[in-house]
């Protein structure tokens, strides 16, 4: 490690002015948001239009830079020493490859749409310099974890991305459920994190550095060290941060944040960085790592799927969907490698990438419709916004069509990479995963179907209305994007490196996948139809509740099940142990140590006290003990 | 008739138990003070005594000294009681007590 700050960059074939233009345009990417936060923090704290331009100018700036730099085809990384302690160096730089040209593509373009579709949907609110200054802290760090060339880098922005989501959620803080939702995001957040920094420091202490790029060339060489608890802890961070069984529970709370809150952070990006960290560090994985991961990602997928059926409120059933879709994601990577290659990241990219655009969709165009609906999102009191809302209903119609797999649309390529994969690989995944996609398709159509078909069934409903050009130009951009998302050869060249991990089915194995998603889809998609048929004729209540009670309240219990078990555990074991403790404290350390050695210093002076009467006749009685007792030592008595 | 040692030094001991006990016993600061004084001539008594008996001149010597130090700190000592009667109306030492706890 050298001791003086330096700069490497190397890369392919390009002259060495590149580079730097590169790296102070990667650098560039990650100052602007930061300064759009620091400017609004310190200048325009009461001055939300300015605030909001700024931010949204930024966001601007961010996706523009960031194709421009996935277009150029440069890959790059530079670094630079930022803390010393002894032999031990935390540097800060950028590792700029195809995995980060993607994922940072992402981040700016659904950040851009955000931010603008957020000028419409906060237009109103009364503390909107707060809300962008946050969505620009969000950017900033997010870009952080993207760009990061190392782990402790990453974990740093890795914290700030979870500040910036506690911050978002807890943005109406007047609401008790929006700030217990933003305390119980952070602390779950807490343990996952934990576990992340452990594996940081082991990996540290194992394999000698925790650079990405040094990481990488030892696996080439083979010198790895092997170690199962490294990746298995890393994931810890992941589990927390893409909110995957057993900590899940903060993500369908965290949606009393404002809806393009859950379309940027708990749907498109934040919750998908835990992924794309996986993806980092894949050359850590070892084989029974990823049999834990893999079957984590399924079982959230199904779980998550589960729940979302019984689900009243729009932005929840879009929350257990993104959970499920997450699931997805993480199985894929847990799949691991197909013919040699790491398939599993692939897959899991490309899901991430179709999901970032398909989810922010779906989470705007349920924003476009709370706005409509004067900040009703109860579906059972919408319905009939097909007629009233156009664009939202027909860019709707496109994401849910994406979710669920329609063919030809992205969402059906990058999950059918999933199950392709899941079928080489694993017999049990790919069932589950199957059934799954039906699940998907029930509860998509579900909330198509009850919120947008059939007539009004609430006041707001029938007076709903489209939120002019800045709620709909977002949507339409994101809905483009999830038509075409799904063919690769469309993206830029840079993401190659990722793109040709994906793998690809062909001959038999590509007629069982399309039957199988096709038919699992069609499964799904015509229960719900079936099943909600006569939308219009059931006020507010739900078919299936009423066809099916027992199915319905045992998906009740499950979702409440993880809630209902933190909740026992903390008011009866964690209370309990915190009042142990609390009496050791009183009566231990406030008690013996503290009001003991109080005490034993008051007698002292107590008794000092007593010898201090202000009388001339005690002082000569204590002159006489003084000097016979000096007498007695000089005779040497004593 | 012969003195010996011990008579001088049983004389000045009582002297100075005389002294040593009205500086303990008395309340007047004007007595305990002439006390003092008493404790101080027993002492130098004592060194008279021994002078003399020894044939030296040391302990002559030690009374010169005593004597001088002690009629400058008549002087000190009986300005600090008359300023002490002044501001404080008394020289009695139990109601001289603002340095009790």
């Amino acid at each position: 490690m050298p001791s003086d700050p330096q700069t490497l960059a190397h890369g392919i074939a390009a002259s060495a002015r590149d580079f730097d233009l590169c790296l102070d345009l990667a650098a560039a990417i990650l100052l602007a948001p930061l300064a759009s936060a620091a400017a609004i923090t310190l200048f325009l704290r009461r001055r939300g239009g300015a605030a909001a331009l700024i931010s949204t100018a930024a966001a601007a700036a961010v996706a523009a830079g960031a194709l421009w730099l996935a277009f150029a085809g440069e890959r790059f990384t530079g670094s630079k020493e930022w803390l010393r302690l002894g032999d031990f160096a935390v540097s800060i730089g950028f590792k700029y490859d195809g995995l980060a040209a993607l994922m940072l593509s992402v981040v700016g373009v659904v950040g851009l749409c955000v931010h603008v579709f957020s000028l419409g949907y906060m237009a109103e609110d009364a503390s909107k310099a707060r809300y962008f200054g946050g969505l620009s802290v969000f950017m900033f760090s997010m870009i952080g974890i993207v760009l990061a060339d190392n782990l402790f880098m990453m974990f740093i922005f890795w914290e700030l991305v979870g500040f910036s989501s506690y911050v978002l959620i807890n943005h109406w803080h007047e609401r008790p459920a929006a700030s217990a939702a933003a305390k119980k995001a952070f602390i779950v957040n807490r343990v996952g994190d934990f576990g992340f920094l452990l594996g940081i420091l082991m990996c540290y202490g194992l394999q000698g550095t925790v650079n990405l790029g040094e990481l990488a060339q030892k696996a080439a060489a083979g010198h790895l060290a092997y170690s199962r608890a490294i990746p298995l802890l890393l994931f810890c961070g992941a589990v927390g941060k893409s909110a995957q069984l057993p900590l899940q529970v903060w993500l369908p709370d965290a949606m009393e944040g404002p809806t393009p809150v859950s379309a940027l952070i708990h749907a498109a990006t934040m919750v998908a960085a835990g992924i794309y960290m996986l993806c980092r560090i894949h050359v850590l994985m070892v084989p029974c790592a990823l049999e834990v991961i893999l079957w984590v990602g399924t079982l959230t997928a199904l779980y998550a799927a589960l729940c979302a059926v019984t689900q009243s409120d729009i932005k929840k059933v879009l929350a257990y969907s993104t959970l499920s879709q997450l699931g997805y994601m993480v199985a894929a990577f847990g799949l691991g490698s197909l013919d040699g290659k790491a398939s599993g990241v692939g897959a899991a990219m490309f899901h991430l990438t179709t999901h970032a655009f398909f989810k922010g969709l779906l989470f705007l165009a349920a924003g476009s419709v709370i706005h409509g609906c004067h900040h009703e999102q109860d579906i059972f009191r919408m319905g009939g916004l097909r007629r009233r809302m156009p664009l939202t209903f027909a860019t709707f119609t496109i994401g849910v069509a994406a979710i669920i797999g329609m063919p030809f649309l992205a969402g059906f390529y990058s999950k059918d990479a999933i199950l392709y994969l899941a079928f080489e690989n694993n017999g049990a995944v790919f069932a589950v995963l199957a059934f799954t996609v039906a699940l998907t398709a029930f509860y998509m159509v579900r909330v198509w179907k009850i919120a947008f078909l059939g007539e009004a069934r609430g006041e707001a409903a029938a007076h709903a209305h489209e939120g002019g050009p800045a709620l709909g130009w977002p949507l339409a951009v994101l809905a483009a994007l999830s038509v075409v998302g799904g063919y690769r050869s469309l993206y830029p060249r840079s993401f190659e490196e990722v793109w040709s991990l994906v793998p690809e089915a062909s001959g038999a194995a590509q007629g069982i996948i399309l039957a199988t998603s096709v038919a699992a889809l069609l499964l799904g998609a015509g229960a719900a139809l079936g099943l909600y048929r006569s939308a219009e004729a059931e006020s507010a209540e739900d078919a299936l509740r009423r066809r099916a009670p027992g199915v319905f309240g045992a998906l009740v219990m499950l979702k409440e099940s993880f809630d209902a078990a933190y909740g026992y555990y903390v008011a009866k074991i964690q209370q309990r142990f915190a009042m142990v403790l609390n009496f050791l404290d009183i009566v231990g350390l406030a008690g013996v140590v503290v009001r003991g050695a109080a005490g034993v210093a008051e007698m002292g002076g107590l008794g000092a006290r007593a010898l201090h009467t202000g009388r001339l006749s005690t002082y000569v009685y204590w002159f006489l003990g003084g000097v016979v007792v000096l007498w007695v030592l000089a005779a040497g008595i004593l | 008739m012969t003195q010996t040692l011990d008579s001088y030094v049983m004389l000045s001991a009582l002297l100075f138990a005389i002294g040593f006990f009205g500086v303990l016993l008395r309340r007047n600061t004007l007595v305990i003070y002439m006390s003092l004084e008493l404790m101080l001539v027993a002492s130098t008594l004592a060194l008279v005594a021994f002078s003399h008996f020894n044939d030296t001149i040391d302990g002559d010597v030690f009374v010169f000294f005593i004597l001088t130090v002690a009629a400058a700190e008549v002087a000190v000592g009986l300005a600090i009681i008359v300023a002490l009667f002044r501001m404080r109306q008394t020289v009695l030492v139990n109601q001289l007590d603002a340095l009790k706890h």
